[in-house]
């Protein structure tokens, strides 16, 4: 009798184990799946195909950027650069006054400056021991004053039609800018979770000491870590410039705190070692709908940044419980 | 006298290593300036120049308390901004109401800030995200109140930031008595050496019993408070608050922190640093403007300045 009890006790705790963990993995997918279904019950426009379209045209350059600034976190690090970047890449898009043969080194020049600028930022990180927020920090601001210097504060010019239309324009209803990101998704969650590099990314994060004592170049891998983020950036950038259509010295302001909380929403710990991408482009997806719903359902707008900032804290205290 | 000089000098540069070249880098800044413009070394410039760094130094004084807990205040800009509005706007022209409006501020912003504090030890996330979303929800607050400048204050307020007594600036020497009154505080009152212990070594902190929970506490509402004070400054200078007041003041103010010697590490650094810190930042973009170097430049050199300080000062953490 006794025994029956003790086993009967044993699979509810077996199931509340299991829902524990099926929560922790798939909380955030699930908090997404409510959202979404709580959102098309209150305003049925919302799941209309036009907004739904229009939502996944908006999340595409945060997208982007959540995929690099998720290898730099998963590094314990933090990349405040990546907006600078995406502006000065959308400056870059507007230099040669829109001529359809300029594409090409437009990508180019703007990549070289991404990758660059992350080359510093994990050069300062590894080699100086700068804290990943100062590094970043200043050449966050570094950037901005050679873009202010160029631009004279005022830029401006065309960005060529292919940038117009990977940005901005649809394919059935199938942004083109989402196939770009689907893409890059693909192939960085191939690199962090199938390759070499990506186990060791995970271990450089997870424990740099033992990354150091099994003999793995520690800094090399945190430095590409940057490098990926910073050209993720620039090409967030480019994909941005087509979405907005004009430029100013400010397109992607705001993307550095955001493609932070993306991630750190989606479960990647700041402390380092632990998330995926996956999890950070839930994470983007999140703030997106929260940001649609809130219009959609009549608030106003402020309530954008109100909701945003709760959700943030909320999201990673969730986290801390489960690490503990 | 000597002994008092040898004493001053120990107390400026215990726990400080790096404020020596911090005054050093100041002393020959001013040089260079005086020998490029007459105009830049005199008396009337140079006390400009003090009585505007103000409001970069009120906020950074309570940044470096966060900091030297290892943690970091990022809400202050929209917290001066969402005060500064709700200074302006509730005062409304009404000389009456200053005083009383001006103390709720302050007891405000010390309310905000110890929410951060309080919200940073009850959910055990990282005061970058606590204060990142807080500073989220403030500037929500602040759009929700007002989408413009709000109100007005007396003509007299401004008295806070252009007034003079006996010729120098009442702001600015207010300010230097706070960051000495701060600092002392800091070396003497025990509570004070908590806040080092517990940037410094938080398990150890908690080992030996030290409040932490009240210096985290108290170091995000001094941060509030210091924000508040800001505001102030800002409506004073203005004459109305605005909702994007204190925009630039999050990153700015963690500028002259690190140039002052604060680690963002936690634990080691000082306000008298930063003070410092403020000093050299504004002292060289007022000789920028001299030279006639257009402020996109002045963007680039600031961020090498940071870039150079927090090269030096990790290898001097590494040495001790």
């Amino acid at each position: 009798m006794q025994q029956a009890v003790n086993a009967d006790m044993s699979t509810v705790n077996e199931k509340s184990r299991v829902l524990k963990q099926i929560g922790a993995r798939y909380g955030i997918h699930l908090a997404l799946v409510a959202l979404i279904l709580v959102s098309g019950i209150v305003s049925p426009a919302f799941l209309s195909g036009n907004n739904i379209s229009n939502m996944l045209l908006q999340a595409a350059p945060l997208g982007i950027v959540v995929i690099g600034q998720a290898f730099v976190i998963l590094v314990r690090g933090l990349d405040l650069s990546v907006a600078s970047i995406m502006a000065t890449a959308a400056v870059v898009a507007t230099a040669f006054n829109g001529q359809p043969g300029d594409v090409v080194p437009i990508i180019l020049i703007a990549l070289a400056i991404g990758l660059g600028t992350g080359l510093v930022n994990g050069l300062l990180v590894t080699k100086r021991d700068v804290s990943p927020f100062l590094a970043t920090l200043a050449t966050m601001i570094v950037l901005q004053g050679f873009r202010f210097a160029y631009t004279q504060g005022a830029p401006s010019g065309n960005v060529p039609h292919f940038f117009r239309i990977i940005g901005a324009e649809t394919f059935y209803g199938l942004p083109y800018n989402v196939v770009i990101l689907a893409v890059l998704a693909a192939v960085f969650s191939i690199v962090l979770h199938k390759s070499a590099f990506g186990r060791q990314v995970y271990i450089t994060g997870g424990n740099p000491r033992v990354a150091r004592l099994v003999g793995m170049n520690a800094d090399r891998v945190t430095m590409i870590c940057y490098v990926i983020s910073g050209g993720l950036a620039a090409i967030a950038g480019l994909v941005l410039s087509g979405f907005v259509g004009i430029v100013d010295n400010w397109v992607g302001r705001g993307f550095e705190l955001d493609s932070i909380v993306a991630a750190v929403m989606g479960g990647i710990a700041l402390s380092g070692g632990r998330g995926s991408i996956l999890g950070g482009l839930v994470g983007a997806a999140i703030l997106i709908v929260v940001f649609n719903a809130v219009l959609l359902f009549g608030m106003p707008v402020q309530f954008q940044i109100i909701i945003k900032g709760i959700v943030i804290v909320i999201a990673a205290a969730f986290y801390v419980k489960r690490g503990a | 006298m000597t002994a008092l000089a040898y004493r001053s000098y120990n107390f400026l540069t215990k726990r400080q290593s790096g404020l020596l070249v911090v005054i050093g880098l100041l002393v020959l800044l001013f040089l260079f300036g005086a020998f490029i413009s007459d105009r830049f070394s005199s008396a009337s410039n140079l006390l400009n120049v003090f009585e505007q760094s103000t409001g970069l130094a009120l906020v950074s004084l309570g940044q470096t308390m966060t900091v030297l807990t290892a943690g970091i205040d990022l809400s202050v800009g929209s917290m001066i901004s969402l005060l500064s509005v709700l200074l302006s706007g509730t005062i409304d022209g009404e000389a009456s109401r200053v005083l009383p409006v001006c103390l709720g501020i302050l007891v405000l912003g010390a309310a905000i800030g110890s929410l951060n504090g309080l919200t940073v030890i009850w959910l055990k996330v990282h005061p970058l995200i606590v204060t990142l979303g807080m500073g989220a929800l403030l500037q929500g607050v602040t759009l929700l109140y007002t989408l413009g400048p709000a109100g007005s204050v007396p003509f007299e307020f401004d008295f806070v930031a252009y007034g003079r007594v006996a010729g120098l600036p009442v702001g600015a020497v207010f300010t230097i008595v706070l960051f000495i009154l701060v600092a002392l505080f800091l070396r003497y009152v025990p509570f004070g050496r908590f806040i080092y212990a517990v940037g410094d070594d938080e398990t150890g902190a908690r080992l030996m019993g030290l409040p932490r929970r009240r210096v985290l506490v108290f170091v995000y509402a001094f941060s509030g408070f210091c924000c508040a004070l800001t505001a102030i400054y800002l409506v004073g200078r203005f004459g109305v608050g605005n909702v994007y007041t204190g925009q630039n003041y999050t990153l700015a103010s963690i500028t002259p922190v690190v140039v002052g010697g604060t680690l963002l590490t936690g634990g080691r650094g000082g306000v008298i640093g930063t003070l410092f810190g403020v000093y050299l930042i504004s002292l060289l973009n007022n000789l920028l403007n001299f030279m006639d170097i257009s402020t996109h430049y002045q963007l680039i050199i600031q961020g090498l300045i940071i870039i150079l300080a927090v090269s030096v000062y990790v290898e001097k953490k590494r040495a001790v």
